[in-house]
This record gives structure tokens, C-alpha cells and sequence, in this order.
């Protein structure tokens, strides 16, 4: 607005921000850098009047008044260009003259988002700081009831399960009847969670699936990475680092004829198949890709025209009952790669988990159920559905662990769990809590982003712009001049760290619990939590 | 020997102490058993012989001998931790094989065992030797150290070393001799070197890896083989096997030597680059260009974070005269008034004076005196508070105008039926274009309403009386005093190229109510105030308060009327200069009111009461008067109907003015100017080109660089001074000083032309010159994409 205009309602003042911008007029040297890098124009040069009025001591003369103007970086205040707080002005000033910090008040911009009745969408996280699994304690320390382990010293099979596993007895019969046994893969529990081609740029994902090759063929850790549902590069298909790949199915389909067409040259199966039901950042929604973001290189990938939009529907369209969409869908897709690679859903995390989970029982081949909690990110989603939606991790994966516990085969469905692990930067601790609680693994997606590609998205409605292309790190933008600034190479050095340094805190979490042999899958005599009904809820100790 | 020993204990040193581990058939406790040792040492044994079963560290701690050499001769089986916390006094041989952590925090004893240890050989160990004459078991030299104050530990053994060797080894030598070794596939067992930080293990034979992150493979020099084979020949006399060091010294290149590394070579772990990975695994195996090197070949390297040239993100664009200034985008005649201006900054007062009458016949009347002045009301300025550019001082200027030459003549002839403003707007307009305009009016006057109605008062009669007289000059043929009935006006029609409507609205509107009679039409009182023709009572009521009301107010007043109201059924619509003067004149406003009657007390109004008067005027607006019109000219509720290029139903016949819609002057000359416009597109066969462009956003016009306590204006100049010159370059060279990069330039074209260009090489899109430009130029846009989506919109 206009200093001296008229208001409108949804005329905001610099106050009304959630993202304010400090500007320091004495050491700015107006290089231009901060607007030349600002993803969504926050800010621009303005011009502004100063005035002095000199008044002569004992106002012997006329007091005379006087204008001059200069020129600094101002921040605009309508709600379509309101500052992300991404910082990348404070990244590229020479002279730290600029800063976002966040507004300590409620602000209003939130009330004007919706501006043509479109309500606010976004990229990012649930914008909910707290972490119930930050809570969580491993209060059982062995250091002389168990052996005593060394974290730095002893080996760990810190490797998990992902595939049906059969109890013995059932295995050699089922064995002998069948001549075939449901395949089970070996993997690290650590699994990097499903992040498309599109969603993310090219530099993002091939620096991912460049450090997932590097950690399995250079470091022996049998890491895995899930596509997302965008298909998979063609020569990713038809080379050897397939095998370290989860392929997605979700309801749009995407790119699955690419990969039909690709299994006459493939060298290695993949590692399994995840069929999408349901994310956990927007449970029970679909997604759109718009036409203008299908541009020659996903539409490659994804097997379509460019610039058409390609719409993910909330639901798959042919499977009517919960029995179809279990065993239809996981026999279709074990029949791609006959009977070799293991097939699992994935759905958001739900109160209705346990239906899904009792299917699976009785399915004789489902190789897993992967949930994904209220806290798992998102390129793009409406901001209700974020923040609103879904089922906190914790209890649900509590929940399905204890129901096979009661059916006696906690060890032959794996868990895998997602949302929010790492939220606050807590990576090990989260996972290990998980697994505690009886997950046979995690995945992981916004922690990857941060720690491997610098992502600035924080709980704080920092950033979280993936949805607009602007990834001010490259990460998420499908436009060169932003996923250049990201240097595969290097997101593939830092993953590596990420795995090293998780590799070695969870051998420091495990290895005073006494476990080498195997991950402490259920193990949840090990945790405790100062929180009384969280105690109860998750039936683990009440420590105080 | 202490010389002043007892005699009887020097005779028993001299005698070997045998200590039994078992007695009467029973262990002898560990404790007990150290009992004996110790004593013995103590009554001066030097030489102990330990039939051991079972006890646990014997052998240590012999410190009662002083420096006296003690010999331990351990035969059955010991325990674990022989010779555990050994002084640098003691020899302790086992004659078989031992148990676990033999040399235990060993402080310097020489320990010798035959046969095979277990695990834990060394653990802890600061000083002395241990010789194994076989393997050892798993965690051998581990945890070592090496004082500085002494001489380091050794370990020496002849066989192969079970799993986890030399773990926090951080000092002392290890010697692997590799010869028969249990596991001859790998004489270091399983990860040895694990957390070693100090130390060096000589080893004979393959092995299978060691944490090259601790320690790593060196060279053996002459120095260390001397030592090496020194060291060794005595060691295999210590276990008798000194036949084998022919055989073990034979090939110096079997012998490797593992050094734990240096703080400063450690995080340097012995992997492969990614860089390496890239090259030599991930692109080998996808091709080049890895993971999509097969479905682009858009440029994916890394750039940086501010960029250039087809990077940048947003470019800016110079848009000068792209938008048209808010002034002359809202004057309804379409005068380019910031141009105006501009000249006058140039210093060509005269040209700016003379454009004017390009556009209006009527550039002092209207735009000095008459007009509202549109242009002022929606100036830029005006958004932020500032007083707008004042066009009246040039409106005013306009009377030495001189008029442009026009084009050459035609032949073409266009009759105007009025020459009221709209009708002498557009027969200028001809005129300027080589037409022949023939100007009709009922009148005995050119001007209709200018000359007719409007009070002296409002502008001086000899402005009027010029202006007209410049019209007259350059337009000759005018017929006066001719009421254009419905047969002429067809005559006219066939005989002209084009005619055109322009009569106003001439018939006063008047209010169907009881004695309306008694009242006056506003029109018909005004065109008779002006000529000094009629009286006026004492008291007046005028029905209808808007512009027309108050000029009938202001007229009355000077005719001498004292009380004069203006009473309305809405609030009153009227404005400007005719509402101050007749605020000025005392006369009062009364609404919302209606009126039901006029008697002759007055006006009877329909709440009852009755507003005395002498003189009653109507003034509820005027319609047009087309009882003219041949049937075949559409009209609508009185009005021609025309398109948008005031043309009637009929092609060639085109109506302007209030015969079209009422409004102000500005809105007659306007309309007159198109109409001109679209004639002469048709009879010279051209395409009809009115201004298209926008007007530029008022937030890109930068206002703060002019002063906002600026009440007035003072001449011309003072004027163009403060326009901002919207969406015109002013050519003041501020965006080639802010932008950082220096990338701006002025361009000269020549003849005065010249252009503002970025070196895209230099420039890195921040919008700079946007944010400074004082007249909205620059713009910043998106760049190009580098990769377009031909989309199916």
C-alpha cells in the first residue's frame, strides 16, 4: 500500500508480517545481490525522502528544513510477495546488512493468503516445532548385565529386514510346496523416502541416487532410495544402481510404461516396489503438477507429452475395497519381476491402520506396510491439509506393531515408518526410537533435503516454498538458473556424512543396549519418556 | 643382591624356591599362592619355580627383589594374567601354553610362553616383552602405551595373531612372525589396528585388511630391519627355535610394518572421491553425462548463487513510452499533457504552448478555465498527497497558440450540424486533416454552450470571443441563424461525404408537476442572464443543484437576487468552480427534498411546507432536441446511438457530444477528435488508430523525489519541474548511477534521440534501476526460460 493510499482489508503494515526483513542502512553498500536472489521479490530498492529541519540554537535565525533522498532495500508488504524468511538475502549480503526474523506476534498476513478465495498452498513441513519422539529417552543402559559393547570398536548388523519373511517352519514347507519363498532384501533401515523426479530437480535427485550408489558400492551400507511416483530415469532402469531403488506406483501412474518397456534390459531387479496410497503430509489428497512444470525432462521421465498437466487423484481409480487394493495391486506388481522383488503399500498414518495392516496379514506375499506420519513433508499441498491432517507416527506404528505382536508376526510383516524423523535434527534418536517401538526401519525425506542439499525449510513456516519452482537452494526447482546452483557431487559427498555420522549414533544408541546382532526391532523395554500418558498410550516406561 | 642381606637369605636366592599350586590335592588359592611367591622373593629366592593350576597372575608385582633379577618358572597350568603388573626385575617363563591377558599392565617384565596364548596378550602393556612361541588368541597388544620415561613394549610372536590385534594399541612394537601360523590365510586375524593410535606391528604373511582409518602400511627401513633382525634371533633363542631364523629373515620384501597414523593423517580416510565415483562408476555405468546425460543437453554444471547474462533470474527492460502518462490517458480530448510538460523542460515553451491546439480548438477556454481539468485529478502526484501538476498556467498560456498547419486539402467535405463544442471540435479536427468542414447552427453565435449559458463569471468574455475568432478565421464556411429541419438535414446527408450530429442537448428537461409553467428552464435563464436579458426576483429557488443549477445560481445572484436556494431530491451532484461560485453568491442547498408544486408563493415541496420565491428555475438537465432526425438514425431514451467510433446507425452519419451522452467539454472536444479520427480513416481507406496504450501503474511513478510541501505553482516552469514524467524518461541518468554492476549506459541515437541499455554481461537482474527509475521505466521482468513448455493453452 501506498503511504498516503487508501486501505483495503487486506492491507498490511510492515508489523503485519510473519517474516520481517532488518535492513541496515549504514552497512548496506547497495551491491544489489539481496534482491537479485530473493525467490518471491520480498524485497526491491526504494527511494525515500529524508528530511532535516535545523533549528539555530536560541532560534536566532529562521529554522530551515531540508530534503534529501537516498535509496535502501525496501520490503513489500502485500501479502502476494511477503517474505519466506528463507534468508538467502543474509547469505549473499557482503556486508550483513540484512536479515528476516520472524514475527514474535501473531501475524496477519496468515488471514490474507487466500486472496480470489484460494486458500493458502504450500511446500514444506506441518510447521509444528514439538516432537514427540525428541521425548523419547533410551533409558536402558547395559554395562554390565549385557555384554558390554563398544560403538566404535564392535561390529553392529545394523541391516533390516524389507519383504515377507516366513517363520522357519513355515519356510521350508512353504518352500517345499512352492519351490519359491517371498523374496526378502537385506537394506539399511535408514531409507531415503519417496521424493519424485519432478518434485525434485534433476542436480537433487541425481546427486541423491549418485550418494546411495556411492554408500552401497564404496561403503558396503545397502542404502535404498524410493523414486516417488514420477517414474525413473531410463538409463537408472537399465543400469546395475537399479537394485538400490525403490520404485513407486501411486494412483497417477506415471512413467510405469517406461519402466514396463525397460525390463527386457534390465540388469538388476529393483530393490522392491511401493505401492502410494497416502502420504502423510496430505493424507487423502492428491496432487497436480502443473503443465508449465512438465517440461522435456519429466515429461521423458514420466512417460508424457510436455506441458500437460498431470494430475495425482487422491485415490487409486480401479480398486473399490480394501481386499482389492491389498491383494490385486501387490499380485500385479510382484508379477513385473516374476515373484523376485518384494512388494509393499505405504500409507499416510491413519487411526484406520490397523485394517490396512490386517489385510496384510492375511496376504500371503505383502512385504511390508510403510506409514507415514502427520509430520512427513510435501513439494505442494494445501496448507489445511499440512497442518490439519493425518495421524501423529508414534502411536500408529505403536499401535500396528502391538497388533502383530498379538497375532504373533511382529517378525514377518516389517514396519517402515516416516513423518517427522529428524525434525529438530534428531535423526538417530527418532529412528532408534522407532525402531524401538517396532518399526524394522525408517524413511526419511526433509531431513535428507536439509542436511544433504541445505534445504532452509524449518517448523517456523520458513521457506517452505517448494510448491511456486523458486527453490532458492536448487532442490526443489525444475528451472537451471535455481538447480544449478546445486552441485550433485556435493549432495552426494553430504549424504554420505548423513549416513556415516547416523551410522555411527545408532551404533552409540544401540551398542550400550547390548544389541549387536540384530536392530532392537519392538525393543521397548529400552525407552522411557517423561510423559505419563504418552507412557501408557505407547506402553513403554514412565521415567521421571 | 642387597650386600648387606642376611646371609641365609643370600644362600637361598642362590637356591630355586619350588611353590606348588596344588597341595594335599587341593587348588592353592590365588591369593595364597602370592602369598608364597612373594614371600619367597622376600626370604631372597631369586630363582621361583610355580607349578601352577589354575591361579591368576602370577608372576607380578616382584618388586620386593629391588634390582635384583627374579626368575619365574611357571610349569603346569597358569591362570590368566601371567606376569600381570611385572616389574622390569622379572623373567617369567611359562613352559606351555597360557591363558588370557598374559603381560596384563605389564610394567617392564620379560615374559616368555612356550606354547600358545589366548586372548588379551599384552592388554595394557607399558614396558617389557612378552614372547609367545605359537599363535595368539584374539585383542592381542591392545590398549598398549608407551611412556616416554621408558623403554616401549614388544611382543613377539612366532605364530599368527587372532582377532581385533593391537585395538587402541597406542604404543610399543608388534611383532607377527607369521611361521605356521592357525589361520595362514590371514596372520592378523579379523580387523586388527581398530581406534590404534600409537606403535608399529612387523608382520610376516597375508591378512585380510586392518582399519586403514588408524593405521596404515610403511615402508621398513634399514634401520627397522637391523632392528628387526636383531631382536628377532634373540627372541627365537628365547623359545628355542632359533633354526627358523634363516627361513623367517629370507625374504625381507614378506615382512610389512603397520604404523598407527598420526593425528594429522587421520579423517583422511582412504576412500574414493566422489568426484572419482562420479567419473569413474556412476558415469561409467549410466554414460556420460549420468543419470539424464541421454535425455538433455541443457548445461546442468554449477554456477553461482548471483548470476549474469542468461542466468540471471529477472532482467530489466527500458519502457520508455511504453504506457501512457495517467494525464493524458484520463483528459477525455486526449492532450498529451506530460509531454507538454516536458518541452517546457526542454526550454521550448512555445512548442509545448502550440501542441495543444493539435488537439482542441478550445485549449485556453477548457483547459484554462472550464475543464475540471481530468488530467490534474488523476496526476500521480495526487496518489501520494502531492499537489498535481498544474495545467492550467499552460491552458491559460494557449492564447498565443498558434495553430498547425493543416494537412493538404482534400477535397473531402464533412457537414456538422452544431458548432457547439463538439461540433467545433470536430470540424477543427477536419480541417487539421485537408477536409472541408461546412459548420451549421441554429444559433447567431459559433460556441453553443461556451458562449450561450456560461457565466461571465467563470471565464472573461474576450478569451471566449478569441478562441472563437481562431476557429472562424481557419473555418469559414458556417452557416448561422439555419434550423436544419428533418428534409434538409436528409439533403445535407446525400450531398456530404459524412455529416455529422453534434446539437447538444438544447431542450430542457422540466418536471411534470402543478404550475411548472411559472417556472424557468435553467438554459433558457442562462442564454438570457449572459445577454443581459431578463430580471431575476428576490428570492430564488432552483430545482436541480447540480453544475447547471449553480450557474444558474451564480447568475441570478449577479442579477441581483439575495436569497437563492438550490434544492435537489439527492445529494447535489455538482462540483468545482460552478459549485464554489455559487457557495460563493450565499446560495443555500436543501436535500433531499421533491418538489410537488410551484404556486406562486413558491415551491411546494412534498414534506408540506412551501419555499418562497419569485423565481423559479428548473435546472434537471437537458435532452437533445432531434426532432430532426430522419427515422432511419437509431436513438435510444432520446440519445443518437452510436459505436464506438460515433457512428450512427447510418454509415455515413456520426453523432458527438451531449447529442450522444451528456458530459463535460472535454468529453464534446474528445469525442469530436475520435469522430475526426474515424472519418478520416474512412475517406482516406486507412485503418482507424486511436491511442491503445495502458496507463502506467502509479507504483512504479517514484514520488519521493520531489518535495511534498510544494502548495502551489508559480509559472511553467515551476510546473514541469514537478511532473514526474510518467512512464517518460526524463533522461536524469539515475539508473546508471545506482546500478551496482555499472551496467547501465546512455545510448545516443542522434537528433536528441537516445536509449538506455544494460550490458547483460555485467547486469545481475536486481531491479535497481526499477526501484530508483523516478518515472516507472525500467521494468523488471522474468527472464526468458531455458527451457520452454510448449503447454497446450
Amino acid at each position: 500500500m501506498e503511504p498516503m493510499g487508501t486501505l483495503h482489508p487486506s492491507a498490511l503494515s510492515k508489523k503485519d508480517l510473519h517474516w520481517r526483513i532488518l535492513w541496515d542502512k549504514e552497512k548496506c553498500t547497495l551491491c544489489g545481490r539481496c534482491t537479485a536472489v530473493c525467490p518471491v521479490q520480498a524485497i526491491e530498492l526504494g527511494v525515500h525522502r529524508k528530511r532535516l529541519v535545523t533549528v539555530p540554537l536560541g532560534i536566532k535565525d529562521t529554522p530551515a528544513a531540508a530534503f534529501t533522498v537516498y535509496h535502501g532495500i525496501d520490503q513489500r508488504t502485500d501479502a502476494a510477495f511477503a517474505c519466506v524468511g528463507c534468508a538467502m538475502c543474509s547469505m549473499v549480503c557482503p556486508n550483513d546488512a540484512i536479515l528476516p526474523v520472524l514475527n514474535e506476534d501473531v501475524d496477519k498476513q496468515r488471514f490474507h493468503i487466500n486472496n480470489g478465495g484460494i486458500p493458502r498452498r504450500r511446500g514444506g513441513r506441518r510447521n509444528s516445532p514439538g516432537s514427540l519422539l525428541d521425548q523419547i529417552k533410551f533409558v536402558r543402559i547395559s554395562m554390565l548385565t549385557d555384554p558390554a559393547l563398544d560403538a566404535g570398536r564392535h561390529e553392529f548388523e545394523l541391516r533390516t529386514l524389507l519383504g515377507r519373511i516366513l517363520p522357519p517352519e513355515e519356510a521350508l514347507a512353504f518352500s517345499r510346496d512352492n519351490g519359491w519363498i517371498p523374496p526378502v532384501r537385506e537394506i539399511y533401515p535408514l531409507v531415503i523416502g519417496s521424493m519424485s523426479f519432478g518434485a525434485l530437480s534433476p542436480t537433487m535427485w541425481e546427486g541423491l541416487q549418485m550418494g546411495v550408489a556411492y554408500l552401497n558400492e564404496e561403503m558396503n551400507m545397502p542404502v535404498r532410495m524410493c523414486t516417488g511416483e514420477g517414474g525413473c530415469p531410463p538409463r537408472l532402469l537399465r543400469s546395475r544402481f537399479l537394485k538400490y531403488v525403490i520404485l513407486q506406483i501411486a494412483s497417477g501412474y506415471f512413467g510405469w510404461d517406461e519402466i514396463i518397456r525397460a525390463l527386457p534390459e534390465m540388469k538388476e531387479d529393483p530393490c522392491a516396489v511401493e505401492i502410494k496410497y497416502g502420504q502423510g503430509a496430505k493424507p487423502g489428497d492428491g496432487g497436480l503438477l502443473m503443465w508449465y512444470k512438465v517440461n522435456n525432462l519429466i515429461a521423458r521421465v514420466r512417460g508424457v507429452p510436455p506441458g500437460v498437466s498431470l494430475p495425482s487423484p487422491p485415490t487409486h481409480q480401479t480398486k473399490y475395497s480394501i481386499e482389492e487394493s491389498v491383494a490385486k495391486m501387490i499380485q500385479s506388481m510382484y508379477m513385473a519381476w516374476g515373484f523376485r522383488v518384494p512388494v509393499y503399500p505405504k500409507i499416510s498414518g491413519t487411526s484406520t491402520a490397523l485394517a490396512v495392516l490386517n489385510n496384510l496379514a492375511r496376504n500371503p506375499i505383502a512385504a511390508g506396510l510403510a506409514i507415514d506420519g502427520e509430520d512427513g513433508g510435501t513439494g505442494a499441498a494445501y496448507n489445511v491439509s499440512m497442518d490439519h491432517m493425518g495421524h501423529p507416527i508414534a502411536s500408529n506404528i505403536r499401535d500396528a506393531y502391538l497388533t502383530l505382536v498379538t497375532v504373533g508376526k511382529q517378525n514377518e510383516i516389517p514396519l517402515f515408518a516416516g513423518g517427522g524423523i529428524g525434525k529438530n535434527g534428531n535423526l538417530a534418536a527418532n529412528a532408534a526410537a522407532l525402531i524401538m517401538l517396532g518399526a524394522s526401519g525408517v524413511q526419511v525425506g526433509k531431513y535428507i533435503m536439509q542436511a544433504a542439499a541445505g534445504c532452509l525449510g524449518s517448523e517456523h513456516d520458513r521457506c517452505n516454498i517448494c510448491n511456486i519452482g523458486q527453490c532458492p537452494k536448487g532442490i526443489t526447482s525444475q528451472d537451471p538458473r535455481l538447480y544449478r546452483r546445486l552441485d550433485p557431487e556435493h549432495v552426494a559427498q553430504r549424504l554420505v556424512d548423513v549416513y556415516l555420522s547416523f551410522d555411527t549414533e545408532l551404533k552409540k544408541i544401540v551398542a550400550p543396549l547390548g544389541r549387536s546382532t540384530s536392530l532392537p526391532i519392538g525393543m521397548s523395554d529400552a525407552l522411557g519418556i517423561a510423559d505419563r500418558s504418552a507412557a501408557e498410550r505407547l506402553q513403554i516406561k514412565y521415567v521421571v | 643382591m642387597r650386600k648387606n642381606a642376611p646371609k641365609r637369605i643370600q644362600e637361598a636366592a642362590r637356591a630355586p624356591a619350588v611353590i606348588h599350586g596344588v597341595e594335599s590335592g587341593r587348588r592353592v588359592e590365588t591369593r595364597v599362592l602370592e602369598e608364597r611367591i612373594q614371600k619367597a622373593v622376600a626370604e631372597g629366592h631369586r630363582l621361583i619355580e610355580v607349578q601352577a593350576f589354575g591361579q591368576h597372575g602370577i608372576g607380578g608385582r616382584l618388586w620386593k627383589a629391588g634390582d635384583e633379577p627374579v626368575t619365574v618358572r611357571i610349569t603346569g597350568c597358569p591362570g590368566q594374567r601371567v606376569g600381570s603388573m611385572g616389574f622390569p626385575n622379572t623373567r617369567i617363563e611359562v613352559m606351555g601354553p597360557a591363558s588370557d591377558d598374559v603381560g596384563w599392565l605389564n610394567a617392564g617384565a620379560h615374559i616368555v610362553v612356550h606354547g600358545q596364548a589366548t586372548n588379551g596378550v599384552g592388554n595394557a602393556m607399558a614396558q617389557g616383552k612378552i614372547y609367545v612361541a605359537g599363535d595368539i588368541g584374539a585383542r592381542g597388544m591392545t590398549m598398549t602405551k608407551a611412556n616416554p620415561r621408558f623403554a616401549p613394549p614388544e611382543l613377539w610372536v612366532l605364530g599368527g595373531a587372532g582377532d581385533s590385534l593391537a585395538e587402541f594399541m597406542a604404543g610399543g612394537t608388534a611383532v607377527i612372525c607369521g611361521h605356521e601360523a592357525h589361520h595362514p590365510d590371514n596372520v592378523l586375524g579379523h580387523r586388527p589396528c581398530v581406534g590404534m593410535v600409537g606403535g608399529r606391528i612387523f608382520f610376516r604373511g597375508p591378512h585380510k585388511g586392518f582399519s586403514s582409518e588408524d593405521a596404515r602400511l610403511a615402508e621398513i627401513g634399514d634401520g627397522e630391519w637391523d632392528w628387526l633382525a636383531a631382536n628377532l634371533k634373540e627372541f627365537l633363542r628365547a623359545v628355542g627355535r632359533s633354526g627358523l631364523l634363516e627361513t623367517l629373515l629370507s625374504d625381507r620384501a614378506a615382512w610389512k610394518l603397520l604404523v598407527a597414523r598420526k593425528p594429522s593423517e587421520k579423517g583422511v580416510r582412504a576412500v574414493r572421491t566422489m568426484d572419482d565415483f562420479r567419473r569413474f562408476v556412476w558415469d561409467q555405468e549410466l554414460g556420460k553425462g549420468g543419470l539424464i546425460g541421454d535425455l538433455t543437453d541443457l548445461d546442468r554444471s554449477p554456477i553461482p548463487v548471483i548470476t549474469t547474462g542468461i542466468l540471471r533470474r529477472y532482467i530489466p527492460v527500458w519502457e520508455n513510452l511504453k504506457f501512457l502518462p495517467p494525464c493524458q490517458a484520463n483528459c477525455p480530448t486526449g492532450i498529451p499533457v506530460q509531454k507538454r510538460w516536458e518541452m517546457v523542460r526542454r526550454g521550448l515553451i512555445d512548442e509545448a504552448v502550440d501542441i495543444a491546439l493539435a488537439y482542441t480548438p478550445f485549449p485556453v477556454t477548457v483547459c484554462g478555465y472550464l475543464c475540471p481539468n481530468v488530467c490534474m485529478q488523476h496526476c500521480t502526484r495526487a496518489v501520494e498527497g502531492l499537489k498535481p501538476v498544474d495545467i492550467t498556467v499552460l491552458g491559460k498560456s494557449s492564447l498565443r497558440a498558434r495553430p498547425p498547419e493543416p494537412a493538404p486539402a482534400t477535397g473531402y467535405r464533412v457537414a456538422i450540424v452544431g458548432g457547439g463544442p463538439a461540433g467545433l471540435s470536430i470540424a477543427w479536427q477536419l480541417y487539421l486533416k485537408g477536409h472541408q468542414p461546412v459548420v451549421y447552427d441554429r444559433g447567431e453565435e459559433l460556441g453553443g454552450k461556451i458562449t450561450s449559458t456560461i457565466p461571465s463569471l467563470r471565464i472573461p468574455d474576450e478569451i471566449v470571443r478569441h478562441e472563437i475568432d481562431r476557429v472562424k478565421s481557419l473555418i469559414p464556411r458556417v452557416r448561422l441563424n439555419r434550423e436544419i429541419t428533418r428534409e434538409e438535414f436528409t439533403k445535407i446527408r446525400d450531398e456530404f461525404d459524412f455529416t455529422v450530429i453534434a446539437t447538444g442537448a438544447q431542450k430542457p428537461r422540466m418536471l411534470p408537476i402543478p404550475g411548472i409553467e411559472r417556472a424557468l428552464p435553467a438554459l433558457d435563464f442562462l442564454r438570457a442572464a449572459k445577454a443581459n436579458l431578463i430580471r431575476v426576483g428576490r428570492r430564488v429557488v432552483v430545482i436541480g443543484a447540480g453544475n447547471v443549477g449553480c450557474d444558474a445560481a451564480t447568475e441570478a445572484s449577479r442579477l441581483g437576487a439575495e436569497e437563492i436556494t438550490l434544492i435537489d431530491i439527492q445529494e447535489p451532484a455538482s462540483f468545482g468552480k460552478e459549485r464554489e461560485h455559487a457557495e460563493a453568491a450565499g446560495a443555500g442547498f436543501l436535500w433531499p427534498v421533491a418538489t410537488r408544486a410551484i404556486t406562486a408563493e413558491g415551491v411546494e415541496l412534498t414534506r408540506g411546507d412551501v419555499l418562497p420565491a419569485d423565481t423559479v428555475i428548473v435546472a434537471v438537465g437537458d435532452m437533445p432536441d432531434l426532432s430532426f432526425l430522419p427515422g432511419e438514425i437509431a436513438t435510444e431514451r432520446g440519445f443518437v446511438v452510436v459505436n464506438e467510433r460515433f457512428q450512427t446507425s447510418d454509415p455515413k452519419v456520426f453523432a458527438v457530444g451531449d447529442s450522444v451522452r451528456l458530459g463535460l467539454l472535454t468529453e464534446a472536444i474528445g469525442a469530436g477528435r475520435k469522430a475526426a479520427e474515424a472519418i478520416d480513416a474512412l475517406l482516406k481507406g486507412r485503418e482507424v488508430s486511436f491511442d491503445t496504450l495502458a496507463p502506467i501503474p502509479a507504483a512504479r511513478i517514484k514520488l519521493e523525489y520531489y518535495d511534498p510541501r510544494v502548495k502551489g505553482f508559480g509559472d511553467a516552469d515551476e510546473c514541469a519541474g514537478e511532473c514526474a514524467s510518467c512512464g517518460s524518461c526524463r533522461d536524469c541518468s539515475i539508473c546508471v548511477t545506482i546500478c551496482p554492476q555499472n551496467a547501465i549506459s546512455r545510448k545516443d541515437l542522434g537528433g536528441g534521440a537516445y536509449e538506455y541499455t544494460v550490458d547483460a554481461d555485467r547486469c545481475i537482474g536486481c531491479g535497481f534501476c526499477a526501484g530508483a527509475c523516478p518515472c516507472g521505466i525500467w521494468q523488471l521482468v522474468e527472464n526468458v526460460p531455458l527451457e520452454s513448455v510448449n503447454g497446450a493453452n
